[in-house]
């Protein structure tokens, strides 16, 4: 449903240039109507810009934004049928919440008792009960409480598009995830189109339809989060996924090639051909590797040492020892659990990719 | 059975609690409020209540000199520095806003820039400052002397009358007035104004809605600190106004030196001391520095 919608918002080759520092360089990519898109990139990646450009507050040096074909280069965020959601969150704090969520109301002159309607409607729909809320000055509110005002007045404006930057990084780890959750039930139920920024690819995964990585302010993969983690484009993509092993590889003609450990050559086999002397990285994931038994055997196997063991739950993290500072990170669940300090590790060819560094 | 030798507790080391270092530490300052400050003050207060013209704390206290005040036409001097003082404000609010809005929020390097120029006009004292004006505005003066000479416009002197105290007021008071709005302005939050444009608002409607309200603290102090330095003016109407106004703090000048009279000039300056306190706690009554910050915990 969500793939075959049409693109609500185009961004044309944007390319944003400070005096001689490219933040966004001549990116290109399609929001369509009604997903949930995520721009996911680190500090620096210009991510923040790109966003600042999407809202209006910023210009593109060169290249088109169009809003349902309609080029907006020139809008002012004012103007523009689309609203953001701000890391600070930008609360008026001379308001009460109910002024808050009746504000951009207000501004399109609706009548006082029509923004009342609206705004206790709006604070229902996020779970802050309006007997308690409507009254109640925004600097009296949690955290959490002030996340769902800033949501409502940005629903109360009604946009085309609902831009985030971020609002969910000062949240503890706990609340972030109710309302991770909560954000893309209100995505579903008011099937509005959410852009969503953020710096944790985890985050941009549990929410998402679909996730673009920005590195260095290009976009370096564009996907759903299933297509991302099943098929990184590169290293960085795979790295930025999360905990995952990097193997630095060079091909010696066929599927034979050497892993350099800086201590130790170590021959591995290859899931694809790889030309002789090109140097890639292979990606195999913590859960892909395991300890194999006596007589076992596996597409690839390596003897290391266990350095540690960590408890995550239903699983176990070990942290192995291929060669001196070398180090492999393996995940198995907990019935699988071994005491043993020396073991083999193995993982088979189909478990690993080929990446380009 | 053997008795124990009591051993005696040693003695606890001794410790000063935050109270106690903060109340010696403050005492220096504590004494000098007191001497310099409260004492004078109550003094002043009290030889109010002397009998006119005479220079001992205890005699009989007296009305007489609060009598005299009322029956005569001090009222008139009290109404024209406080007239001056708040066309001086009002002035000062008009001018000074939009700059401190262009301080706090649009110019750079420019920012600082006039920050220091006017800074470094305070370097030099006040009454130099006066003179300089009078130089200026006098009959033959700087501005009289190049019309005369340049266009052969011959004008009067451009002192002593009311517009010219305002101009003097206004200028001296200037920084006063520019430094706090600066400051209240810098602490609207960019973001916060930022989200307001992106929900719809002109940039006049955030102007009205934002900046306005959240800026009221450096509104406030500004204008306090303006009124209650410029309702006690003295050299502005003195220099520039010649005697075409007489101020309170004039007034109460001259019974001090001209007319030797101390309990009356203390039972005016008691009475103007009162006004303006009413007027300040009025004015800080009526706007609640809290609640415009949005700090106020009600529960």
């Amino acid at each position: 449903m969500v793939e075959s919608a049409a693109p609500i918002l185009e961004v044309v080759s944007i390319t944003n240039r400070f005096a001689k520092f490219t933040a966004v360089n001549d990116v290109s990519f399609a929001v369509r109507e009604g997903e949930f898109f995520t721009l996911v990139g680190p500090s620096g990646s210009g991510k923040t810009t790109l966003l600042r450009m999407l809202v209006g507050m910023e210009k593109p040096t060169t290249g088109e934004l169009r809003l349902r074909g309609k080029v907006i280069n020139d809008l002012p965020p004012n103007l523009r049928p689309t609203c953001m959601v701000f890391q600070s969150l930008a609360l008026f704090p001379h308001m009460t919440v109910g002024k808050n969520v009746e504000f951009p109301l207000s501004i399109r002159g609706q009548s006082s008792g029509e923004c009342r309607t609206r705004a206790w409607e709006l604070l229902k729909l996020l779970h802050l009960d309006p007997h308690r809320y409507y009254d109640k000055n925004v600097s009296q509110c949690s955290g959490g409480e002030r996340q769902r005002v800033a949501l409502a007045r940005a629903l109360a404006y009604d946009p085309e598009i609902l831009f985030f930057d971020e609002p969910l990084s000062a949240i503890d780890a706990r609340l972030r995830k109710v309302l991770q959750k909560e954000l893309k039930d209100l995505q579903r139920s008011t099937g509005k189109t959410f852009c969503y920024v953020t710096h944790s690819l985890e985050e941009a995964m549990v929410m998402s339809d679909r996730v673009a990585i920005l590195r260095a302010g290009v976009i370096e993969q564009i996907g759903t989060p299933d297509e991302i983690y099943g098929a990184p484009r590169n290293a960085f993509v795979a790295e930025f996924m999360g905990e995952v092993n990097l193997l630095p590889i060079t091909g010696l003609g066929g599927t034979a090639a050497t892993w350099d450990t800086g201590r130790k050559v170590i021959p591995l086999t290859l899931p694809a051909p790889l030309a002789a002397g090109t140097a890639r990285k292979l990606l195999i994931r913590p859960e892909s590797l395991r300890f194999l038994r006596a007589g076992e055997s596996a597409g690839n196997s390596v003897p290391v040492r266990i350095l540690n063991e960590f408890s995550l739950g239903s699983r176990i993290q070990y942290h192995v020892e291929v060669a001196s500072d070398c180090t492999l990170t393996v995940q198995r669940l907990r019935e699988e659990r071994t005491a043993a300090t020396e073991a083999v590790l193995g993982w088979e060819l189909a478990d690993s990719q080929i990446l380009e560094t | 059975m053997s008795a124990t030798p009591s051993v005696p507790a040693p003695k606890p080391p001794r410790e000063f609690s935050p109270a106690f270092f903060g109340t010696v530490c403050s005492l220096p300052f504590f004494l000098l409020m007191l001497f310099g400050f409260v004492a004078p003050l109550l003094c002043v207060v009290w030889f109010g209540f002397m009998p006119a013209k005479t220079f001992a704390l205890l005699q009989m206290p007296t009305f007489a000199n609060y009598e005299t005040i009322f029956n005569q036409t001090y009222f008139k001097s009290i109404l024209w520095s406080i007239g001056l003082a708040t066309v001086t404000v009002l002035t000062l609010l008009v001018i000074c806003y939009p700059l401190a809005f262009g301080m706090a929020k649009i110019f750079r390097g420019g920012a600082s820039f006039i920050t220091y120029a006017i800074a470094t006009s305070l370097f030099v004292s006040e009454n130099i400052r006066l003179f300089g004006w009078v130089i200026g505005f006098m009959k033959n003066g700087v501005v009289g002397g190049t019309l005369a000479k340049v266009f052969d416009v011959q004008i009067d002197s451009l002192l002593y009358n009311i517009p010219v105290i305002i101009l003097g007021m206004v200028y001296v008071y200037l920084p006063f007035m520019l430094f706090p709005l600066v400051l209240g302005l810098k602490m609207v939050p960019d973001q916060v104004r930022e989200a307001a444009f992106d929900l719809g608002a002109s940039r006049w409607q955030v102007f009205k809605k934002i900046d306005l309200p959240l800026s009221m603290p450096g509104v406030l102090i500004g204008s306090l600190l303006v009124f209650v330095l410029s309702v006690g003016a003295i050299s502005e109407a003195k220099i520039l106004g010649g005697q075409k106004v007489v101020t309170i703090a004039s007034d109460i000048e001259s019974e001090f030196t001209y007319a030797q009279n101390w309990p009356l000039g203390s039972a005016l300056s008691t009475l103007f001391i009162a006004l303006t306190t009413v007027v300040v706690f009025f004015a800080l009554g009526r706007f609640d520095l809290e609640k415009l910050l949005g700090k106020k915990r009600s529960e």
